[in-house]
């Protein structure tokens, strides 16, 4: 039984997996990151916000300030989430879930 | 630094823990047995019309920017000072304005040299107690039956200017609360339905904008008089006692239903990071770490591992500030269908560290408090998002433009008239985007989702200003499946006076203010950019052609206009305009949600034909395929287009290990880390407790 988590993860409950809900493959297990079974790639902030001057300022972040990482999943390509994030800084594990409970939660045993 | 006082004229640390509602008076209890089913109906939506009544009152009478367009919350109180009804979008005053009253009970209400009487009126505006900033003020009255105390009913509303050391309310230089301006505890106004002209007068000379100052008191408390007389009608009809029980139900039914919704959601830890990229003068690069445990029928908001305090900048946050804005997200979002009220906080729990910029003490300024608490705020959106997916996917939205972005200013008008104020865009950000459409358009601000942002003309007929343009800026908000709603762009000349002094407030000049959802994209970073010896009013006069009509056509083209142009942070002290002078201001967008790549192709087209999307974003960002001249959809080239960026993911991905070997040696410039603590971890711990206290 899989269980909707955001608009791009389920996890299914009797294997206790992370998955891509728009293509169904396992990711990591429940209790990690799924992040842990994403491809990885830092994207190049001209290409996602560009910028419109020649200044430091330029509607473009400052890349000693912020880079953007981009979790897709390994086997359809969909962009699960991403972060922005300072270089360097560890990704964020957004959401731990009490697997056990959620478990008890949907009658899964 | 000072420490906490500890003789009774300090500040007083104990009131400010109460947030949660007191416990039940006897009387209270006694009147539970008086209140029936329909009769306490019938009477929450008096309560609740006699309070949006207040609110509409103040809007209609007051001065201040703020106060005209809405940034106003107006609540009836128990008389021990917790507020259960309340008519607001300002969330955050659903659980900081009961402080002062509590306060005015606690110190007052018995005390031979003030007392508390029938015709009273108390101002305040120390954020310690309002939690925000000096700016916001409040003004609550007593409301008397049968010779007892029954209620109190108050009105608390940003008031644009307090007599800091920079005009407009914030102050970007302040080096302690003394910089920032009046910092009046309760203090008693009026007696006898008489204000105390002599404290006007005290109050009038500390502002730089003793006009707007007098007029919001006196709309503040004519709306409570005005409320009061309704009160007493329903006491009149119902009983002062079944009134005060009503009252108290209200708050007890609210935490109940509170904790029932928690409930609701699945057990865990959801964690957002918030960075921050200013301290009001500084760039510097500042971290709120938000954790979020839900368990049972409680949320628990932690913020260990967040940078720590700044003592002499003005970015630091009163604790209890950050929680007001945590109601944002629980008044507004998740308990939408509960009364805004403190009872909301039985559900809620909260850790604090004691040395953190999110946790102000002693005599830190404040000014900027604002932007720390939106920060946080939107962290609080992020994780109720990932919490509330599960039970509720429609309710699970991106976040609005959260980067404030506000103009200060102070001088004097056409008119000869002492004036200092913010401008009103604020109010015209756009929306975060849903699961389901796209964010609205200039839909407000998220933190006072029932105020706008004014006209124009409203805003020239008593500011000295010309508006060159305010519309919609195609590059201000998050990309995704569904885009977050445009922000506006505005351009401004001084105009009718030889001076004006304009600064700036905000952040996301360096690290976007604004993140995304599910994969969608943040709002672009801002910055601010003025002309000094501009000749734009010559260009004007001669009706040149080409000048900027919107945010994109001001970067898009070499500029007509001459001067000497800067562009800067948009936090930013105040400087001299001289008359002429223009500054241009993006007010953005909101959050984008999920896969760029999602995006229903005829919505960027439909984009496209609106000037609502750039030609380059529809075509690098979104993978769209059309004819540039004739703008022809081209679906097949488009799939192509978007095939091929699917596999391009797939081959520039790394596995998440090999991708956080050389991520992790990475670190920003010890200028950027200045004010943030250790890195990455502020508290000094590992990097895992940097990503959530699980080992990567």
């Amino acid at each position: 039984m899989k269980v909707r988590i955001t608009e791009y993860l389920d996890i299914d409950l009797a294997a206790e997996k992370w998955c891509c809900h728009s293509c169904g493959v396992e990711l990591a297990d429940a209790s990690l990151n799924y992040k842990h079974g994403c491809l990885v790639a830092e994207v190049e902030m001209a290409k996602a916000h560009p910028p419109l001057t020649d200044s430091g300022f330029s509607f473009t972040p400052d890349p000693d300030f912020c880079r953007l990482l981009e979790f897709y999943c390994p086997a359809c390509g969909t962009t699960l989430e991403n972060e922005y994030l300072p270089p360097g800084h560890p990704v964020t594990h957004e959401i731990e879930l009490d697997i056990p409970a959620l478990k008890a939660r949907h009658g899964v045993l | 630094m000072k420490a906490p006082a500890t003789f009774r004229y300090g500040r007083d640390y104990e009131i400010v823990q109460r947030l949660r509602p007191e416990p039940m008076t006897e009387r209270e209890l006694n009147a539970q047995s008086l209140i029936e089913g329909l009769d306490f109906e019938i009477f929450q939506h008096k309560a609740g019309m006699v309070a949006l009544e207040g609110k509409e009152t103040t809007m209609r009478l007051g001065a201040s920017t703020a106060m005209r367009w809405g940034d106003v919350a107006f609540g009836i109180y128990t008389a021990r000072g917790d507020l259960a009804v309340c008519a607001t979008g300002i969330y955050h005053h659903a659980v900081l304005s009961q402080l002062p009253v509590k306060y005015i009970v606690k110190h007052w209400r018995d005390d031979p040299s003030v007392g508390l009487a029938e015709g009273d009126s108390f101002f305040f505006n120390d954020p310690f107690y309002g939690g925000v900033h000096n700016a916001d003020m409040g003004l609550v009255i007593p409301v008397f039956s049968e010779g007892e105390p029954v209620c109190f009913i108050g009105a608390a509303v940003h008031t644009g200017e307090c007599g800091g050391s920079e005009p407009g309310g914030m102050v970007n230089g302040a080096k302690s609360r003394y910089d920032e301006g009046l910092l009046v505890p309760p203090i008693k106004i009026g007696a006898n339905f008489l204000l105390k002209e002599d404290i006007l007068a005290m109050l009038s000379n500390m502002t730089r904008d003793p006009r707007t100052m007098m007029l919001d008191i006196k709309a503040r408390l004519a709306a409570c008089r005005i409320a009061e007389r309704r009160v007493k009608e329903i006491i009149a009809e119902k009983g002062s006692d079944f009134y005060v029980g009503a009252l108290r139900k209200i708050l007890q039914m609210t935490g109940e239903a509170a904790r029932k919704k928690v409930a609701r959601i699945n057990d865990g830890v959801y964690r957002q990071p918030r960075f921050m990229d200013t301290t009001g003068p500084d760039d510097a690069l500042l971290k709120i770490n938000l954790t979020v445990i839900k368990k049972g029928d409680k949320i628990k908001l932690c913020f260990d591992g967040s940078s720590p305090a700044i003592p002499d900048r003005p970015i630091n946050s009163y604790f209890q500030g950050i929680l007001g804005l945590a109601m944002v997200y629980f008044c507004g979002w998740f308990c939408h269908d509960l009364p805004a009220n403190n009872g909301l906080l039985e559900a809620v729990e909260w850790e604090f560290p004691e040395d953190s910029f999110v946790n102000a003490k002693g005599d830190m300024p404040v000014s900027y408090a604002p932007a720390t608490q939106v920060a946080f705020a939107q962290g609080m959106f992020m994780c109720g998002a990932r919490m509330i997916y599960a039970l509720e996917p429609a309710r699970a939205v991106g976040s609005w433009y959260s980067g404030f972005a506000v103009t200060p200013f102070g001088g004097f008008n056409q008119w000869g008239e002492p004036v200092a104020d913010i401008t009103p865009e604020i109010n015209a950000t756009g929306a975060g985007a849903r699961p389901d459409m796209d964010g609205v358009d200039a839909a407000g601000a998220f933190f006072a989702t029932m105020s706008d942002c004014g006209d124009v003309e409203s805003m020239e007929a008593d500011r000295p200003f010309v508006y060159l343009f305010r519309n919609f800026f195609n590059n201000s908000y998050g990309h995704g499946k569904f885009r977050g709603g445009s922000g506006v762009g505005y351009g401004v000349m001084v105009h009718g006076v030889p001076w004006l002094a304009i600064g700036g407030m905000g952040f996301g000049t360096r690290f976007p203010s604004t993140l995304g959802l599910f994969g969608g994209r943040a709002s672009p970073p801002v910055f601010v950019q003025c002309v000094h010896g501009s000749d734009m009013k010559s260009l004007l006069a001669t009706g040149s052609a080409g000048l900027p009509h919107n945010m994109g056509d001001l970067y898009q083209d070499a500029p007509l206009e001459s001067g000497q142009r800067t562009l800067g942070h948009v936090s930013s002290p105040p400087q001299l305009y001289g008359e002429g002078d223009t500054l241009y201001v993006p007010i953005m967008g909101g959050a984008g949600y999920g896969d760029v790549l999602e995006r229903d192709p005829e919505r960027v087209m439909a984009d496209l034909k609106r000037n609502m999307v750039t030609p380059w974003a529809a075509e690098h960002v979104y993978k769209v395929a059309c004819d540039r001249d004739c703008r022809r959809f081209d679906p097949e080239k488009t799939r192509a287009l978007r095939n091929e960026a699917r596999g391009e993911r797939k081959r520039a991905g790394k596995p998440y290990a090999e991708f956080m070997v050389e991520w992790s040696k990475l670190r920003p410039s010890p200028e950027t880390l200045r004010y943030y603590g250790a890195y990455p971890d502020p508290a000094g711990r590992d990097a895992a407790s940097a990503a959530g206290g699980v080992a990567s």
